[in-house]
C-alpha cells in the first residue's frame, strides 16, 4: 500500500496558486503604484507626502491609538476570564468558554447594530461619544480573539509551577507575576497581534458608530475612489511595514520567553 | 387626506414587491443563461444601470395605476426583457441585454478603466461631462433627434424645461445634449421632522451648523454634496441680499458663486465642515433614512427622489416629514444615458438598440412605472401625450372631501410655459412641503437651482485634499498648535 496518495509537494501546489494570484501578484501592482507618480515614473513623493503631511500622520497616530486602547482593554478582560477558566475547578470549563466565544458565531456588523440600540438607550445619543463608542464596539467585536490563545497557553500551564512556587514560600502575588504572567507571554503576544492590528484599520466599527474620523483603513478607500491609487497604495505599504514590524518584535519577544523555560 | 393616503398606498405596495420582482428577475436570468443561444444575428446590448433603477416588473393586481383617461398600467414583467420583445417586432431583430449595476459614479467610472466594457450606461451630469471631456463617448445620431418618427418617444416626450437645460451645458465647445440622453432628475436639500424643526429653520443650508439641533442631523458621505451645502452656506449673504437676487442675471451668477472652487472658497468650505463635522450626529450613506423614521436625528441632507421614499417610509410609521430646497441654492442633478465608444464603437446595429432602449424607456407607460416603482422624477414630460401629467395628478391630486388644497402650478416641466393653465395640480396643503415639492419642485426652487459643473482635475484634487483634511484626526488642534 502506498503511504500517501500525494506527495508533500503536490499538496502545497493548491495553496501555492493561491498565493501567487492572489496575494503575491497583488502585492506588486500595489508596489508599482506605491512607488510610481500619476505619469507612471518612479517616484518617493507618495512616501514624502504621507510623511509630511499632520493629517495623515494625525491618522496614523488616531489608528494606533485605537489599536493600542482597544488591545489594552482586551487585555485586561480577558485575562481574568481566561485565567479562571483555565485553572478554576470547573468540571465544564470548555463549555464555560463557549458562552465566550459564542459571540464569534454572530455576524460582527449584527452584533454592532445591536450594540448601537443599546448605547443609544444608555447614552441618549450615540454621537455624543464618537471615541468611547468606538473602543468599546472594537473591544466587543476582538474580545473572543483574545480570550482564546490565552486560554490555550494557561491551560498547558503545569499546576506543578504554582505549587513549587508556594512551597518555596511566595505569596499568591509574587506567583502570578513571577511565574504565571511569564509563561503566558506567548498567549498573551499572539492575542495582541489578532487584536491590535485588526483594530488599526477596521473603519467599518467606525463608520456604524458614526464616528466621522478616518483610520488607515477608511483613508485608503478615499484616496481610491478619488482614483488616487499612488497615495492609497503607499499607505497600504505603510500599514504593510507596521504589521511585519510588530509581527518581528513579538516573534521575538514570545522566543526569549520560551527560551527562558 | 386622499392624495396622501393614495400615494402612500401606491408606495407601500412597491417595498413588497420589490422582493418578489427581485426573485423574479433572479429566476428570469437563471432561465436565460440556461438558453443562451445568442447567434452572430442577436445583437447584445450591455447596459449599466445604478442599483434598483430600473422597474423589475411582477407587479400585484393591487398595484395597477388607473388614470382618469382610462388608461390601466401594470408592470407585468421586467422592462429589459420586455424592451427585447418590442425591439424585435418594431425593427425586426434580435436583441439581447445584459444588465448589470453599479453603486456610484466612481465605481462605475473605475469599472470603466479598469477594462470592463459596457454599451450604455447612467452617471450623474459630472461623470458625463468628465466622459465627454475624455473623449469616451459617442453622440446620438441625428434621427435620434427627430421628432416625426413614431418610435422616438425621447425626443418627442422630453420636458422642455429640461431640454433647455441640457442645451446650455457644454464642455470644451461639445453640448451636452448631443452625448446624453436624460433618465432621472432633481434637487438637492433637507428631509427635516417639522416636530422639531421649524420650516424656517429648514430653509437655510445652515441648518447642519445649528447647535440647537447638536447630533441631531446628517450629512451625506458624499464629497459633492457637502462641497454645495458648504459653498452655499460661506455664501450666505451674498446670494440671499435682495440686489442679488434681482440682478438681470442672476442664474449665472449664481451657478458662478456656487462652483467657485478657488483656493479661498476651499479653504472656507473645509472651515465649514470641520465644524459641521463637530457638531452632525454622521456623514450617512445609507443610515440617515432610518434614522430620521426612529426620531434618532430630526433633519438629513437628501436627493429629492431619496426624500420621497424617506417621507414615504415615514408616514407609515405615522411620522410626518418635510423636504425642503434651501433658499440660497439647490444642486440641480440628473442621471442620464451616454453611448461609450469602447462598447458600441462603429456598429451602427448597437447604436440602434441602444437609442431604442432610451427610447423605450423614454415610452409614458413605460416612465410611469418607473416613476411608480424607484420613486424618483422622470426627465420625461410626455410630449403630446399627457399620461404623465395624469399620473402625477393621480399621486398627489386632492380628493373632492379636501379641505385645505393649494394650486400646484407645473407648467415650465410639462409645457415649457410656467403659467400654463392645463397643469396645475389641486394638492392637498401640505404636499406643497412634502412628496410632490420633493417630486416635482415648483419653479421658484427651479429658478434658485445650479447644476454643480464638473471640476477640472487640479481642483478636484484640491478640493478632495480638503475633504480628506476635514475628516483625518487633527493633531494639531488636538496639541492645541496653532496653525499658520
Amino acid at each position: 500500500m502506498k503511504r500517501n496518495l500525494f506527495s508533500r509537494k503536490q499538496l502545497a501546489v493548491p495553496y501555492i496558486i493561491f498565493l501567487l494570484l492572489f496575494v503575491v501578484l497583488p502585492l506588486f501592482v500595489v508596489l508599482y503604484y506605491g512607488f510610481t507618480d500619476q505619469e507612471g515614473n518612479l517616484s518617493f513623493a507618495n512616501f514624502l507626502a504621507f510623511f509630511t503631511n499632520a493629517k495623515t500622520i494625525g491618522t496614523l497616530l488616531y489608528s494606533v491609538v485605537i489599536g493600542l486602547l482597544t488591545t489594552a482593554v482586551c487585555l485586561l478582560l480577558a485575562y481574568p476570564v481566561a485565567y479562571i477558566l483555565a485553572k478554576g475547578a470547573y468540571a465544564r470549563r470548555h463549555a464555560f468558554l463557549m458562552v465566550f466565544v459564542l459571540p464569534m458565531w454572530i455576524n460582527f456588523t449584527l452584533r454592532i447594530t445591536a450594540m448601537k440600540e443599546i448605547l443609544t438607550v444608555l447614552e441618549g445619543n450615540l454621537a455624543y461619544h464618537p471615541f468611547f463608542n468606538t473602543i468599546l464596539c472594537m473591544v466587543y467585536d476582538f474580545l473572543p480573539f483574545m480570550i482564546m490563545p490565552l486560554f490555550n497557553t494557561l491551560t498547558k500551564l503545569d499546576n506543578q509551577y504554582l505549587e513549587a512556587a508556594g512551597d518555596l514560600g511566595a505569596t499568591r502575588a509574587q506567583t502570578f507575576f513571577k511565574v504565571v504572567l511569564p509563561l503566558s507571554v506567548p498567549g498573551i503576544v499572539s492575542g495582541v497581534t489578532m487584536v491590535f492590528l485588526p483594530a488599526m484599520t477596521n473603519y467599518v466599527v467606525l463608520d456604524m458608530v458614526y464616528n466621522s474620523t478616518y483610520i488607515m483603513g477608511s483613508l485608503i478607500g478615499s484616496y481610491f475612489s478619488a482614483y488616487d491609487w499612488h497615495n492609497g497604495s503607499v499607505i497600504s505599504l505603510i500599514l504593510l511595514l507596521l504589521i511585519a514590524g510588530v509581527t518581528l518584535v513579538s516573534n521575538r519577544f514570545s522566543r526569549e520567553q520560551e527560551a527562558r523555560r | 387626506m386622499k392624495s396622501i393616503l393614495c400615494s402612500m398606498h401606491n408606495r407601500r405596495k412597491r417595498f413588497s414587491r420589490m422582493r418578489t420582482a427581485v426573485l423574479g428577475a433572479a429566476l428570469a436570468a437563471g432561465a436565460l443563461t440556461g438558453c443562451e443561444s445568442s447567434g452572430s444575428d442577436t445583437i447584445v446590448l450591455r447596459v449599466s444601470n445604478w442599483e434598483e433603477y430600473i422597474d423589475l416588473g411582477g407587479w400585484d393586481q393591487e398595484d395597477l395605476i388607473d388614470l382618469e383617461d382610462g388608461t390601466k398600467i401594470l408592470g407585468k414583467e421586467n422592462l429589459t426583457r420586455e424592451f427585447e420583445a418590442w425591439f424585435f417586432e418594431t425593427y425586426g431583430k434580435k436583441v439581447r441585454v445584459e444588465y448589470s449595476t453599479y453603486g456610484t459614479n466612481e465605481e462605475l467610472y473605475n469599472q470603466l478603466t479598469l477594462g470592463d466594457t459596457y454599451d450604455l450606461v447612467c452617471p450623474s451630469e459630472y461623470m458625463i461631462m468628465k466622459m465627454m471631456r475624455e473623449d469616451m463617448l459617442i453622440p446620438f445620431s441625428e434621427d435620434f433627434y427627430d421628432t416625426e418618427k413614431e418610435h422616438n418617444y425621447y425626443a418627442k416626450g422630453l420636458s422642455p424645461y429640461i431640454k433647455g437645460v441640457y442645451d446650455d451645458l457644454s464642455i470644451e465647445g461639445e453640448v451636452l445634449s448631443s452625448y446624453a440622453a436624460g433618465y432621472m432628475w432633481g434637487t438637492l436639500g433637507l428631509v427635516y421632522n417639522p416636530e422639531y424643526v421649524t420650516q424656517e429653520q429648514a430653509a437655510h443650508w445652515d441648518l447642519l451648523l445649528n447647535e440647537d439641533f447638536y447630533r441631531r442631523i446628517t450629512i451625506k458621505d458624499s464629497v459633492r454634496d457637502a462641497y454645495f451645502a458648504a459653498v452655499s452656506i460661506a455664501n450666505l449673504d451674498a446670494i440671499t441680499n435682495p440686489d442679488f437676487l434681482n440682478s438681470p442675471d442672476y442664474g449665472e451668477r449664481l451657478s458662478e458663486i456656487l462652483n467657485a472652487t478657488d483656493q479661498e472658497t476651499v479653504d472656507a468650505v473645509e472651515n465649514i465642515l470641520s465644524q459641521a463635522k463637530d457638531n452632525v450626529y454622521s456623514f450617512e450613506t445609507d443610515s440617515g433614512k432610518a434614522d430620521l423614521v426612529t426620531g434618532k436625528v430630526v433633519a438629513n441632507q437628501q436627493w429629492s427622489g431619496d426624500a420621497v421614499y424617506t417621507m414615504d417610509q415615514a408616514e407609515e410609521d405615522g411620522v410626518e416629514l418635510c423636504y425642503s430646497a434651501p433658499e440660497e441654492g439647490t444642486n440641480l442633478w440628473f442621471d442620464g444615458w451616454v453611448m461609450l465608444k469602447d462598447g458600441i464603437g462603429q456598429d451602427e446595429d448597437k447604436q440602434l438598440a441602444a437609442e431604442a432602449f432610451i427610447n423605450f424607456l423614454s415610452r409614458p407607460d413605460n416612465v410611469i412605472r418607473n416613476m411608480y416603482y424607484i420613486g424618483y422624477t422622470s426627465v420625461i414630460s410626455g410630449g403630446d401625450s399627457d399620461l404623465i401629467f395624469q399620473y402625477a395628478d393621480w399621486c398627489y391630486g386632492a380628493g373632492e372631501d379636501e379641505e385645505d388644497t393649494v394650486e400646484y402650478p407645473l407648467g415650465y416641466f410639462f409645457s415649457g410655459d410656467a403659467e400654463d393653465g392645463a397643469y396645475i395640480i389641486t394638492a392637498a396643503g401640505d404636499q406643497a412641503r412634502r412628496q410632490l415639492y420633493a417630486q416635482y419642485p415648483p419653479l421658484d426652487v427651479v429658478e434658485r437651482s445650479v447644476v454643480m459643473a464638473c471640476f477640472e482635475e487640479e481642483d478636484n484634487a484640491r478640493i478632495n485634499r480638503m475633504w480628506t483634511n476635514v475628516r483625518c484626526f487633527d493633531i494639531l488642534r488636538f496639541f492645541g498648535i496653532e496653525k499658520k
